[in-house]
């Protein structure tokens, strides 16, 4: 049997000193190779989702956590993070703080994590090579990882998390700080990735983008998971897009009056805006 | 972005070519016999050793550069002081006037920044042939812990950051009618904003680092094997060792009556 990659079993989470759960009863799993979208509105608990799903809630946060998180078969609160990290990556939003700050090459930079796995020198180099042609990086090897854009220092952020070879992939939104280029970019990278079976949850507010990469939408909004499934079916439920809002083409259809089902992604609105003059 | 406080340049001269951990041993030993050695003769020739060595890594005119800046103002300081009021003052050198200068004042004054010039020169030397990520990581390999030897590393790096950070946002602040400008109350008094900020975004950006590192493995309890290998000789052990027992073996010396 297939063990999931990851797998929350009505678990509330609630930060330290907080006055309400971040994370209230949230049911969900996620099979190995799948690519899953988590979108909704700030303090909807997405962050924390990937929080708890790493095990830096509760490890690195303290805070109470109820339920159970089960990453890859084993209990979240029974592996330290470091350890977790192996198998599981985490990107945040900014790539700046993802720097090790220790590393004066962009290759080295890639290479330092797996240094802290205790890998052997030469795996680390063929991983190092891997990544950095993965995200397209092999041109600044070299180079000072502060002399990068803002896009190539979040591929260089993913190089890093790469270089472990991680199965899981939790990205929280990794492109809030890029250009529509660094975000093309990465997204094409994780197309590559899931392509290559690694399972991925994206956390991100750009709806359109993730309507047209995601085949599952989860969507969150007060620390619940208010609807799982297709992007098609989450954002055509009125009660679930009035709490996390919907992809431009959807509200468009909508307000131009176009019969349900409305469409999600661009190429569905233009053959739906082609039928209705039809 | 800034990049770091690293002066290091690259380089292929034997001394850049060097352990680190050589480097290092050396860099320590000639500081610390500057401050051992007994007379303006043996601290004089020590730095022109150092000098040498700055001529070999082909960073003589760099290190000059920086070392006269910091050596000039200190030395002509120690001069006029030590020339004027040390209590040792007996004969006379130079008279303008009033005021005299004395032999045994100067000579004190010159003894002293030669040792100054010594610990200027020797630490530049280091820094301009070694790389601050490579002497952590030797360290490491001999046994630092890898926390320390992080700690060093990022040092370099966070610290021009934090000030670049510092400067971005005094310009939103100046760009919001904030006076930066004027005399010293006011300058003191527009640096009172820039603190809250900077210290809130620090420690945002410490712990987003903090748990960025757990997520890379950092800290996990494995045998770290570093791919980082240094080139080391029985010639260079044998000169670290020989530095490192030249300074007990000076200061034995001086005990036993060496002037």
């Amino acid at each position: 049997m297939t063990v999931p990659a990851l797998v929350l079993r009505d678990v509330s989470y609630r930060y330290e000193d907080a006055e309400t759960d971040a994370l209230a009863g949230v049911d969900l799993s996620v099979a190995p190779g799948e690519w899953v979208g988590v979108v909704g509105p700030t303090n909807a608990g997405k962050s924390t989702l990937c929080l708890a799903a790493m095990g830096l809630a509760p490890h690195f946060f303290g805070g109470r956590l109820r339920g159970t998180v089960t990453v890859l078969g084993r209990d979240s609160l029974r592996v330290p993070v470091p350890e977790r990290s192996a198998d599981v990556g985490l990107l945040f939003q900014n790539p700046f703080t993802q720097l090790s700050g220790a590393r004066e090459r962009v290759d080295e930079e890639i290479g330092f994590g797996p240094e802290c796995h205790g890998v052997a020198p030469a795996e680390v180099d063929e991983r190092v090579a891997e990544a950095m042609r993965l995200v397209g990086l092999e041109e600044q090897a070299g180079r000072h990882p502060l002399d990068l854009s803002g896009g190539q220092l979040q591929r260089l952020a993913l190089a890093g998390l790469l270089a472990m070879r991680p199965r899981l992939l939790l990205l929280d939104e990794p492109t809030s700080q890029l250009d529509p280029a660094g975000t093309e970019a990465i997204f094409d990278v994780l197309a590559a990735l899931h392509a290559r079976g690694t399972t991925i949850v994206l956390v991100e507010h750009r709806l359109e983008l993730l309507c047209e990469v995601c085949p599952r939408v989860v969507a969150m909004a007060g620390g619940r998971v208010v609807a799982d499934g297709p992007p098609a079916r989450v954002f055509n439920d009125e009660a679930v897009v009035a709490e996390v809002g919907a992809p431009v083409y959807t509200r468009l259809a909508h307000a131009a009056g176009l019969p349900a089902p409305w469409p999600v992604r661009l190429d569905d609105a233009v053959a739906a805006f082609r039928r209705s003059r039809a | 972005m800034a990049r770091g406080l690293s002066l290091y340049a690259e380089g292929e001269s034997p001394l850049h070519r060097a352990h680190p951990l050589t480097k290092g041993v050396l860099t320590l030993s000639a500081i610390a016999l500057a401050f051992a050695l007994p007379s303006i003769g043996w601290v004089a020739g020590l730095l022109a050793a150092l000098l040498a060595l700055a001529v070999v890594a082909g960073v003589l005119r760099r290190l000059l550069a920086v070392a006269v800046v910091v050596l000039l103002p200190i030395t002509v300081l120690l001069l006029v002081v030590q020339g004027l009021v040390n209590p040792a003052n007996r004969t006379v050198a130079i008279a303008i006037g009033p005021v005299a200068l004395y032999e045994e004042g100067l000579a004190i004054a010159a003894l002293s920044a030669l040792r100054i010039a010594c610990l200027v020169v020797a630490t530049f030397l280091l820094s301009f042939t070694t790389r601050p990520a490579d002497l952590a990581e030797a360290l490491v390999q001999r046994g630092l812990s890898p926390r320390i030897g992080y700690v060093i590393q990022s040092a370099l790096q966070i610290i021009p950051q934090t000030l670049e950070a510092a400067v971005r946002i005094q310009d939103a602040q100046r760009a919001r009618g904030l006076e930066t400008e004027g005399g010293l109350p006011r300058r003191a008094r527009a640096y009172l904003p820039l603190l809250l900020p900077l210290v809130l975004s620090s420690l945002v950006a410490t712990q987003e680092r903090a748990m960025a590192l757990e997520v890379r493995g950092f800290g996990r309890q494995v045998r770290r094997i570093s791919r980082r290998v240094f080139r080391d000789s029985l010639a260079q052990r044998l000169l670290r060792w020989a530095l490192a027992l030249s300074v007990p073996a000076v200061v034995g010396l001086r005990l036993a009556g060496w002037r």
